[in-house]
């Protein structure tokens, strides 16, 4: 436990000193959020609308996204990548850590950084655009969305680890990586809300476990989810399975794994 | 009584054209043959640009089925404004854009010594040193494939506009040119500069949508501080047929100004590089 502690301190001062980046991935998140909140009010204001939302709904929707693109989904395949790639990997066979946990702790301590930050820009968002805000009416709602966000955290960065990975099969991953992770945030509703889809696409979003990323914790905060324990219950289901493949997957890889370069 | 120091510069100007086309020419050439090694790669990196424009279009389509217009924009409207994006940023891979993406590293190693060196002005010769033409081919051709089926399902489609549609493009691409150049420039003072592109990236993310959603400062903001709301929506309107003559006249004059301003803080900002490691 000590050491895994130490990387995560080790992290923690990392992002500390890089903190431009991740300030500036947030800012251009922050100017696509905008441009889309645009979009839905010159709809709403030409007298249309999207499926059953209002326009503060929508707002909602976008700032949540904003937070969770950041404090929930995780990027840490792209190093993962690298390392497998490019032999650097071969350090961890000899140290004594599981290079799961490894990356948990690390995709752990960047994502609670990353999270504070965007807090701040969005509760500035929030206060500004305060008469366009839906908060929920109970106070039990909070805690749900807390525990969405932490199963949707876990997930995300299963399936990102699980990209990452992959790399111990394919050469060429990062052109193919970037589809599926793109694919994936679509279909975690990270674009759209998910009920705006037409109806079969909807079954197949929902039968997928990717709307636990996004759509789920929104729903739950937007009070709109109309079964929030089946979908706890479905996601931490989601959560053990992805974990037992990933342990065999790794185990897998390693046997594989050539360490180019060395 | 001709002043001859006016034709000798005339003729060097032209000359001058003509080296740089030159110089293009094999510029994309060799980088064309480094390209064709990797033929797979090639093949994945096109399907991949049809799969992440084919989500923006799913994303259009999925609003679409909400709504009849985005302002005043049909559906058919707005898929040449998608593929107009597409279309702008094959063209920069053609002309400027993945020496701004190597351009971190040249002035990280001091290898930009040699850009400043050579015999061409710094601002061309790292515009062209890494023109790619297979780099964003997948999102240039399913860009034309929007275009095309946009404009074939038009009302009011006249192949008049498309003259004027091109030049717009050309204008676009100053647009997205001079904002790379000008936020590039900060590269002298920054270790990791990565993340200046990620900024030009986020900026052509936006172009997508119509300017005519943004209204007040906002409208403003995409117009003077961060332009991309004139990168597609201008072109797009004169080949769906809903262009003002204003809107043209916007986006020169935008083009112009920028370029203008991109230029001198380049040339400023080139003094600050402090040549690592030689």
């Amino acid at each position: 436990m000590q050491k895994y502690w130490t990387v995560f301190r080790v992290n923690w001062q990392n992002a500390l000193q890089y903190r431009g980046p991740t300030f500036i991935s947030i800012l251009g998140n922050l100017l696509h959020i905008s441009v889309l909140l645009y979009l839905w009010n010159a709809i709403y204001r030409s007298g249309q609308h999207l499926g059953s939302y209002s326009l503060s709904d929508l707002i909602t929707y976008y700032i949540l996204q904003l937070m969770i693109n950041s404090m929930v989904l995780s990027y840490i395949s792209w190093d993962i990548v690298d390392e497998i790639r490019e032999g650097t990997f071969s350090n961890f066979l000899v140290k004594p850590l599981n290079y799961l946990y490894y990356w948990f702790t690390i995709n752990l301590s960047g994502k609670l950084f990353e999270g504070l930050m965007v807090l701040i820009v969005g509760l500035v968002m929030s206060f500004i655009l305060i008469a366009h805000v839906s908060l929920p009416s109970q106070g039990i709602t909070l805690l749900r969305f807390a525990l969405a966000l932490v199963l949707g955290g876990l997930l995300a960065f299963e399936f990102d680890f699980a990209i990452g990975i992959l790399a111990f099969w394919l050469v060429k991953v990062n052109s193919f990586k970037y589809m599926l992770q793109y694919g994936m945030f679509f279909l975690a509703g990270a674009l759209l809300p998910l009920d705006l889809f037409p109806a079969q696409f909807q079954a197949v979003a929902n039968a997928l476990p990717f709307r636990f990323l996004v759509f789920f914790p929104i729903q739950i905060f937007l009070e709109k989810e109309p079964a929030p324990m089946a979908g706890f219950i479905t996601a931490g289901l989601w959560v053990i399975v992805l974990y037992i493949i990933l342990r065999f997957g790794l185990q897998r890889g390693i046997k594989r794994y050539e360490a180019a370069g060395h | 009584m001709k002043p001859p120091v006016t034709e000798a510069y005339a003729t060097s100007l032209s000359g001058r054209w003509a080296r740089y086309l030159r110089l293009y020419r094999s510029f994309l050439m060799h980088n064309l043959k480094n390209e064709m090694i990797y033929r797979a790669n090639f093949a994945i990196a096109v399907g991949m640009d049809i799969v992440f424009m084919g989500v923006n279009v799913v994303f259009f389509a999925i609003v679409y089925g909400n709504v009849e217009t985005i302002g005043g924009w049909t559906f058919h409207q707005t898929l040449i404004l998608v593929g107009s994006v597409g279309v702008v940023r094959e063209l920069a891979y053609l002309t400027f854009r993945q020496g701004f993406l190597q351009l971190g590293d040249y002035v990280r190693t001091g290898n930009f010594d040699v850009m400043l060196t050579a015999p061409m002005a710094t601002f061309v010769h790292l515009a062209f040193r890494h023109v790619s033409l297979t780099e964003s081919l997948g999102e240039g051709l399913m860009g034309l494939f929007l275009v095309g089926y946009g404009f074939a399902h038009l009302d009011a489609a006249s192949w008049i506009s498309v003259p004027l549609y091109l030049l717009m493009l050309f204008n676009s691409l100053v647009i997205y040119y001079a904002f790379s150049l000008t936020v590039n420039s900060m590269v002298f003072w920054l270790v990791k500069s990565q993340e200046l592109n990620t900024v030009v990236y986020y900026f052509m993310n936006t172009a997508r949508y119509p300017r005519e959603i943004y209204h007040g400062l906002g409208k403003a903001f995409f117009t003077f501080i961060v332009p991309s709301s004139l990168i597609a929506t201008t072109p797009a309107s004169i080949l769906a047929g809903r262009a003002e003559g204003n809107l043209v006249g916007l986006s020169i004059g935008v083009a112009v100004v920028l370029l203008c301003l991109g230029l001198s803080v380049w040339n400023w900002s080139l003094h600050y590089y402090s040549s690592a490691s030689s």
